[in-house]
């Protein structure tokens, strides 16, 4: 795109971890049977009254907290009103005029530095029941009426889908390790609905907007992003006016549709709902709600980055969060985090991941796992040991040293030893010397060989190495 | 006396899902508009304000615990139904695209 600069704003809703629903009790759970999770309240019967989950606004308050926000202290909940079968009291209870939080961001890293992603505002509602449509007949699944919402609203300010994906995954990365949603796009606990327009570059009001709806990942809000913006502009370039108009995303045709037009703005007729009354939040209740914030992705990177660890490791290590809180546990320690970080994404990952657990499904105490790091920089472990034992020292609940004897590895450390056996193997292979003396590269494996022969492997790999190298050069 | 236009009349008529006859219509410019200038009256009472709108009392909202309770089950959720179809219930397919 050449003449013409996008804007993007981006709706994301994400299902708040709760054990009820936000206005009744029944369960907020996922994967139940149809229509098994709910009470009169989540089906709208005349007569019934919310009841505000006390949970909601805590998790709201973490949120707010977690985005910069500012937070509203007297709030009350708005009915939106709309008819559609998904929504049987036919209005929503959300917050219109006094949302949770306002004016926050976010900051991404983009490939042209950081930058602020701003939120105007952030609401707490109810999820409506999920509809899902068969030929001429749609069917409804009530599980999901009531489950609590957070919506998050940025303003207009991304101008490239990089940086709606960045910001999407910063946005869920929080959540996510703010326990306040699992996230989950593939299961709708996030999903997003995104606004993009454009305008000549140099135009100093904004294009037609265009909202997508029903984006199920950020890869297709990328996809997305793209074709609207390609779209828009063949329209202006033939010379046509853009309207304003609803689309969806089908993940069949990887393209936006039209959607048929809903109500806005004013014909949602917002206006407060009087079966609840102001919800003040004090701050003894938001001290109580922040006190259970685990320690976020930013400060964790910080602190990887300060005992060693590359970029493309901390990444990986946050992108898991089970290995990053289990790394976590030996901040107090003095363990190298880089061998520690190697040996989790490695060895410790493939394993898991091939026989489906999770390290805390092993046998892997921290004992083990500090002695385990210190017999590998020690070289009393090589990294060939380590893959033959590994088995055992995630099942079995014994400790290293006892799996070391009973798979008979004994690595020889003692360097005078290493250079006797070496300055035999030299003298009983000079044609081999002299090849490597010629540039032959083959023969410093050949007498790597040997060596490894004549102590039947239990010489450490890396030390024989350099020894080898050195009394070449000496010959 | 207030009377509504016939595009507001539809406007309104659209939003609450139902069909209205020429005369309906007619009928309502003036029945809607005596409506919409009752609830004007609103503005008229001595100290108002939105806040007034929210609750007109102090009253503080009290905070459930996040508890689960008692649900219905699944065949009492259906029953009232007018329409099911396994485990769910069925209603006219609402997108249109």
């Amino acid at each position: 795109m050449t003449k013409y600069e996008a804007t993007i704003g981006i709706e994301v809703h994400v299902e708040v971890k709760t054990k009820s629903k936000i206005f009744s009790s029944s369960e907020n759970g996922y994967g139940k049977d149809a229509n098994s999770s709910c009470t009169v309240v989540d089906l709208g019967y005349p007569g019934t009254l919310p009841t505000l989950n006390e949970e909601v606004i805590l998790q709201g308050i973490r949120a707010v907290h977690l985005t910069h926000c500012t937070l509203t202290r007297k709030m009350h909940f708005d009915r939106k009103n709309y008819f559609y079968p998904d929504n049987p009291k036919n209005y929503q209870i959300t917050q219109n005029r006094t949302p949770i939080g306002q004016n926050g961001y976010l900051e991404i890293e983009t490939s042209e530095g950081p930058k602020k992603i701003e939120i105007l505002e952030m609401h707490l509602e109810e999820d409506t029941c999920k509809s899902s449509h068969k030929g001429r007949v749609s069917l409804l699944d009530f599980n999901r009426a009531g489950v609590p919402l957070i919506e998050i609203v940025s303003k207009p300010c991304m101008h490239t889908k990089e940086e709606a994906m960045l910001y999407l995954e910063k946005l869920k990365e929080t959540f996510f390790y703010g326990n306040i949603s699992d996230c989950k796009m593939e299961e709708g606990s996030m999903r997003c609905d995104v606004n993009v327009s454009i305008a000549p570059k140099e135009s100093k009001t904004l294009g037609v907007k265009c909202e997508i709806k029903n984006i199920g990942s950020i890869r297709n809000v990328g996809i997305a992003i793209e074709k609207e913006i390609a779209r828009q502009e063949e329209v202006l370039e033939q010379g046509q006016v853009l309207k304003e108009q609803t689309r969806r995303f089908d993940d069949q045709l990887n393209d936006t549709v039209l959607m048929r037009v809903k109500e806005t703005g004013n014909d949602y007729r917002y206006f407060p709902e009087p079966d609840i009354p102001f919800v003040f939040l004090e701050e003894e209740q938001i001290q109580e709600a922040l006190a259970t914030l685990p320690m976020m992705p930013d400060e964790r990177r910080i602190l990887y980055q300060k005992k060693g660890m590359s970029k493309l490791h901390i990444e990986k290590i946050l992108a898991n969060r089970s290995l990053s809180d289990y790394l976590n546990t030996f901040l107090d320690t003095n363990i190298n985090f880089v061998t520690a970080a190697n040996l989790l994404l490695g060895d410790i990952s493939s394993y898991l991941n091939k026989n489906f657990k999770k390290l805390e499904q092993t046998k892997l105490t921290r004992e083990k796992f500090i002695d385990l790091l210190q017999k590998l920089e020690e070289g009393a472990l090589s990294n060939k040991n380590v893959k033959e034992i590994l088995e055992d020292v995630l099942e079995k609940e014994i400790s290293i040293p006892e799996i070391m004897k009973e798979k008979k590895i004994q690595n020889i450390t003692d360097v005078s030893f290493v250079e006797e056996i070496i300055q035999k193997v030299l003298d009983e292979n000079t044609q081999s010397v002299l090849d490597y003396k010629e540039g032959k590269d083959r023969a410093l494996k050949y007498l790597m060989g040997q060596v490894m022969k004549e102590t039947k492997g239990a010489v450490n790999p890396k030390i024989a190495n350099e020894k080898l190298v050195e009394y070449l050069q000496k010959r | 006396m207030k009377k509504l236009s016939v595009e507001e009349v539809k406007h309104v008529a659209h939003l609450a899902r139902i069909q209205v006859s020429d005369e309906e219509i007619e009928s309502y410019r003036t029945r809607l508009g005596a409506l919409y200038e009752m609830v004007d009256g609103i503005h008229e009472i001595e100290g108002y304000s939105e806040e007034m709108m929210i609750t007109p009392v102090e009253e503080v909202c009290s905070l459930r615990k996040d508890e689960v309770g008692a649900m219905l089950d699944g065949a009492s959720v259906l029953s009232n139904a007018p329409k099911t179809n396994g485990k769910f219930i069925e209603v006219p397919v609402v997108i249109n695209e």
